[in-house]
């Protein structure tokens, strides 16, 4: 593959982010230990580059009930399994799109605004957790939590890595949906943040040319770019220039050029 | 005149944020009357992503090359320098200053003389910038400076909501979520521009009239617009164009 770490997948779009990002994604190859990334080591980069105690990805389609895929440990399995029967807490609320970052449990806006949730997580020894949305736009795919017995905020740099991670976790779980088992190259996944929006122009656009859902449209535009080896933002700019179409077909992802 | 105009300006927008209001369109809207209010060409604000990356989350216009010049300036340009100094950042003319040749050649190419970059402050962080572009060089003079920051000002505000803002974790939720409203836009705007066969400044336009004309939050309209659970139909679509 062309694109290995640090090469041009960035080009005027933060320079700063791809650091961190690259950082982020070493430290998941190393704790990967020479197997397929995934995101139990997403998790467990963020646990050490975040400072926090336990990392949980849950995900939650409309078409599925919610499913938490990975907890690091018994105290995340306990808090994610508390939001699940409580139905409330940070978790659920980063669902609804925004952050929610929790500094201590105890304090009483928490217990005014998490009236089960936040005695009961505070109980099973968690002062301090940082919920952020797995998404891009209008696709809604989950929850990154982030567990820590000590109260407190944190940092900037934490918590940049954790909104980093988030995406990281992001990006695998769409490119999962594609090819599995996951992709064992250690290659970066590319993220779709807000600076490329010819990546959710297209997205919006392949909705209408396949006629499926968001999440799908991006995961076609992604695999597509992966297939041939070419930067996300680019394909994209094609789909918005009108110099490639998907059009369904058998192979279902392939995208036909239409000049 | 200039006073009723801003008068007029300040109550539309205190206006809109009593209203169940939506962060995008609020702002959009704040762009447009910087560039009546100072007789600019183009206004667009930019907010740092928290990872110390400015993003475009509205501009005056939706043209494409405008946004990817105010895009730009995510490594450098007066906003950038506006946004790491957080103090005003003026230039009268570009080509003159001989600063930020990428981001001078790429405004030159769109027309564009002078350039002014105002910080969004909060405290003692800076959370974004309002970046103004003219096509005739020249500076602002002091008073059109002072409008401007206000208007910067209000647009922090707006963006913070009615909340309490001591914590930098809300400032963080805010962020986040308006950059991702962003995202959810730009994606309601390809299903748009796709759906009907227009390029995706018009489809802004589209989704934009949509919301107004039904009174609906532009995010929330979006949202429907990606979800499938509504449509629109462009004015004179049933007979321009075939189906």
């Amino acid at each position: 593959m062309v694109l290995s770490f640090g090469s041009a997948v960035f080009g005027w779009g933060g320079a700063m982010n791809a650091d961190r990002s690259m950082r982020l994604w070493s430290l998941a190859v190393e704790h990967a230990h020479g197997r397929p990334v995934t995101i139990e080591h997403v998790c467990a980069a963020v646990i050490s580059a975040a400072g926090v105690d336990s990392a949980a990805v849950t995900v939650m389609l409309s078409a599925t009930p919610r499913e938490t895929i990975y907890t690091s440990d018994q105290v995340a399995s306990d808090l994610e399994e508390l939001t699940l029967t409580l139905g409330e807490g940070p978790c659920v609320d980063a669902f609804a799109g925004s952050p929610a970052l929790v500094a201590d449990l105890a304090a009483p806006d928490c217990l005014a605004r998490w009236p089960v949730f936040a005695p009961a997580a505070a109980q099973a020894g968690v002062r301090a957790m940082f919920a952020l949305p797995v998404q891009v736009g209008a696709i809604r795919l989950g929850v990154m939590c982030l567990y820590r017995v000590q109260p407190g905020d944190l940092d900037r740099g934490q918590l940049s890595d954790a909104l980093v991670s988030a995406d990281t976790a992001c990006a695998l779980l769409l490119d999962k949906a594609q090819r599995d088992p996951a992709r064992g190259d250690g290659r970066w996944p590319e993220q779709s943040g807000p600076h490329h929006p010819e990546v959710h122009q297209a997205t919006g656009m392949i909705i209408v040319q396949l006629g499926v859902t968001a999440a799908v449209a991006l995961v076609r535009l992604r695999a597509y770019a992966y297939a041939h080896d070419r930067r996300l933002r680019d394909v994209a700019g094609d789909v918005v220039a009108r110099r490639l179409r998907f059009a369904p077909d058998a192979d279902g992802d392939q995208g036909r050029g239409c000049s | 005149m200039a006073e009723t105009q801003l008068a007029d300006v300040l109550v539309e927008m205190a206006d809109t944020l009593v209203d169940e209001f939506d962060v995008i369109d609020f702002l959009h809207v704040l762009t447009e009357r910087c560039v009546q209010l100072l007789g600019i060409s183009a206004a667009g604000l930019l907010l740092t992503d928290q990872q110390d990356t400015l993003q475009v989350v509205a501009a005056s216009s939706e043209r494409t090359r405008l946004l990817e010049l105010f895009q730009l300036q995510t490594d450098q340009g007066p906003c950038v320098d506006c946004f790491r100094t957080g103090q005003p950042v003026s230039v009268a003319d570009l080509p003159a200053a001989g600063r930020w040749p990428r981001f001078t050649a790429a405004a030159t190419e769109v027309g564009f003389a002078a350039v002014h970059a105002l910080p969004m402050r909060l405290r003692s962080e800076v959370i974004g910038a309002l970046n103004l572009f003219d096509t005739n060089p020249g500076a602002l003079d002091e008073g059109k400076l002072r409008i401007g920051q206000a208007l910067a000002d209000v647009a922090t505000i707006g963006l913070l909501q009615q909340r309490a803002i001591h914590r930098r974790d809300i400032v963080t939720e805010q962020l986040q979520t308006a950059l991702n409203s962003r995202i959810l836009i730009e994606q309601a705007k390809g299903v748009l521009a796709e759906r009907h066969h227009l390029d995706v400044a018009d489809a802004f336009a589209l989704l934009r009239s949509g919301a107004r004309s039904h009174n609906r939050r532009l995010s929330e309209l979006a949202q429907a617009i990606v979800d499938g659970s509504e449509q629109m139909i462009p004015p004179g679509d049933a007979t321009s164009r075939p189906s």
